[in-house]
């Protein structure tokens, strides 16, 4: 019964998807969009294919990948020690919280020319980009999860004797996981999209670099190409996350979030 | 006591920010870069910037898309996910198109969508309204499902049709997540709002950033980046005083918005 409803809901979620690209199919097959603006979805999902086999694409996307997880792998160290460091103490959090309060709105796509002229044009300047933007989310994230941790969890360890030091490892950090993982999730997909956007300012390997060569030279084609790699690339990535949360919280009790 | 505490309260986020200002001023000086004004500098070049008429114009410009896109997107979005959140059929139905649309960056598809629509407003202010829309949707949902059911019973009992109930009980229920999401959003259309412009270099603030980045005017690159930077704090602090008076009888929730890009 259960997978029948999966399928279910799995077929219905694939309509949409069908349409748009029968919509798109359509529009370039009765000719009202001229195949230079708008290429047939086969030939696109072919170029794509052919694409993936040849090496220069493979490595813009290994240069796209080597950013994201540099970037992102910052942003959950930081975010994570320092989230859970401010929940617990509040002298650190009285710092801590009117600085975020500031820099969490600010657009951080605005200090990417500081940090070209800053740390040249090289990996470092995505890298900090990625990690700026991903940062947040799972700052605050690890912060109200490890601030609304149960009191009574906390004592009940105290009270088996578990040491001072270890309540952080034992208690805090596994109470706190899905909120923590929550805003990792979050942070991932900002990385996709933020990595991207810095290679298309300025790049000259990756993804982003792949569509404005593209676009400068009107390939139609190939301007799909790098958007539907990134686009996959997210899903794989959520995928895996996805896979890593239900290892990590097996035994929580959770509703099914999807999207 | 209690009055001094409310007020360093109130004051933290001013030192905040004077507390940054003064890392940039002794970062700066410290590493005596030609193409790194100190603080001081770039606030001087502020009035120079926002005097002229030139780039008032842009900004308006910058405002009104971004006011029309995060609007368009608002109106759109809050009913969608509403719907989502309260039928299973609707949920599995746009789920994965729009799993598919989320890693995608929504500034990306401007040279695609330039070449359908030019250059002008009506591309800048769609990829807007795509930006806001996924938060404003993802948010909605989770308020919706997250509705009492008996709530939603009792309203049926009482003789409320499907539509009526989605408009006076869920979406009251729903409100404190749709207005967070509304917050993330509205971040968002800020920032998709720069790098639209960035890509397509004709008016707004992000392309005044970006040519004085090109011509080497470092000192107007960095007061561009307050700027901008004071307007997405300045945006964010209305909207939460907006937010905070709708939805006072409900619980404080997160008060620093979660934005993404």
């Amino acid at each position: 019964m259960k997978v029948r409803a999966v399928a279910t809901d799995l077929l219905l979620g694939l309509v949409p998807i069908a349409l748009l690209v029968g919509l798109w199919q359509a529009l370039v097959s009765f000719g009202y969009a001229p195949v230079a603006l708008l290429p047939p979805p086969g030939q696109v999902f072919s170029r794509l294919l052919q694409q993936l086999l040849t090496d220069t694409f493979r490595q813009e996307i290994a240069s796209t990948l080597l950013r994201l997880f540099a970037g992102f792998s910052i942003a959950v160290v930081l975010g994570v020690s320092v989230g859970v460091a401010a929940a617990v103490s509040p002298a650190i959090s009285a710092v801590v919280r009117p600085i975020v309060g500031v820099l969490a709105p600010l657009p951080k796509v605005a200090l990417y020319p500081a940090l070209l002229l800053l740390v040249g044009f090289g990996h470092e300047s995505k890298i900090m980009l990625v990690t700026a933007d991903a940062l947040f989310p799972i700052l605050l994230s690890s912060y109200y999860g490890a601030s609304t941790v149960e009191q009574k969890l906390i004592w009940s360890a105290m009270a088996a004797g578990t040491p001072p030091h270890q309540i952080l490892f034992k208690v805090v950090l596994p109470a706190a996981a899905p909120s923590i993982l929550t805003g990792c999730r979050i942070g991932l997909v900002i990385s996709c999209i933020v990595v991207f956007l810095a290679e298309m300012i300025t790049s000259t390997d990756g993804l982003g670099h792949v569509l404005v060569t593209a676009a400068r030279t009107f390939q139609a084609v190939d301007m799909f190409v790098p958007l539907i790699t990134i686009s996959l690339l997210g899903l794989i990535l959520n995928g895996l996350l996805e896979a890593l949360r239900s290892y990590l919280l097996r035994g929580f009790l959770e509703s099914d979030t999807r999207f | 006591m209690i009055l001094s505490e409310t007020l360093t309260k109130r004051a933290a986020p001013y030192l905040a920010c004077l507390g940054l200002l003064l890392v940039w001023q002794c970062a700066s000086l410290g590493l005596n870069n030609d193409s790194f004004p100190t603080a001081v500098e770039a606030i001087r070049a502020i009035p120079s910037i926002l005097g002229d008429k030139e780039s008032l114009i842009n900004f308006a410009a910058s405002l009104r898309r971004m006011a029309i896109g995060f609007g368009l997107a608002v109106v759109i979005s809050i009913p969608l996910g509403l719907m989502m959140g309260r039928s299973r059929a609707v949920a599995s139905f746009f789920n994965p198109l729009l799993m598919v649309i989320y890693p995608v960056p929504k500034a990306a598809l401007m040279p695609i969508i330039m070449l359908w629509l030019g250059v002008g407003d009506i591309a800048k202010t769609l990829v807007i309204f795509l930006g806001v829309s996924l938060p404003v949707i993802y948010h909605s949902f989770e308020g919706a499902k997250a509705v009492e059911e008996k709530m939603l019973w009792s309203g049926a009992a009482m003789g409320l049709s499907a539509p009526q109930r989605l408009r006076r009980i869920v979406l009251p229920a729903a409100l404190p997540e749709i207005l967070t999401g509304c917050r993330t959003g509205l971040v968002l259309a800020l920032i998709t709002m720069i790098t639209s412009e960035m890509i397509a270099r004709q008016s707004g603030a992000g392309n005044i950033l970006f040519n004085a980045l090109d011509m080497g005017q470092y000192d107007t690159v960095f007061a561009m980046i307050i700027i901008i930077g004071a307007m997405g704090i300045g945006f964010d602090a209305l909207f939460e005083r907006m937010r905070a008076r709708l939805v006072r009888w409900s619980e404080q929730q997160l008060d620093i918005p979660l934005s993404f890009s």
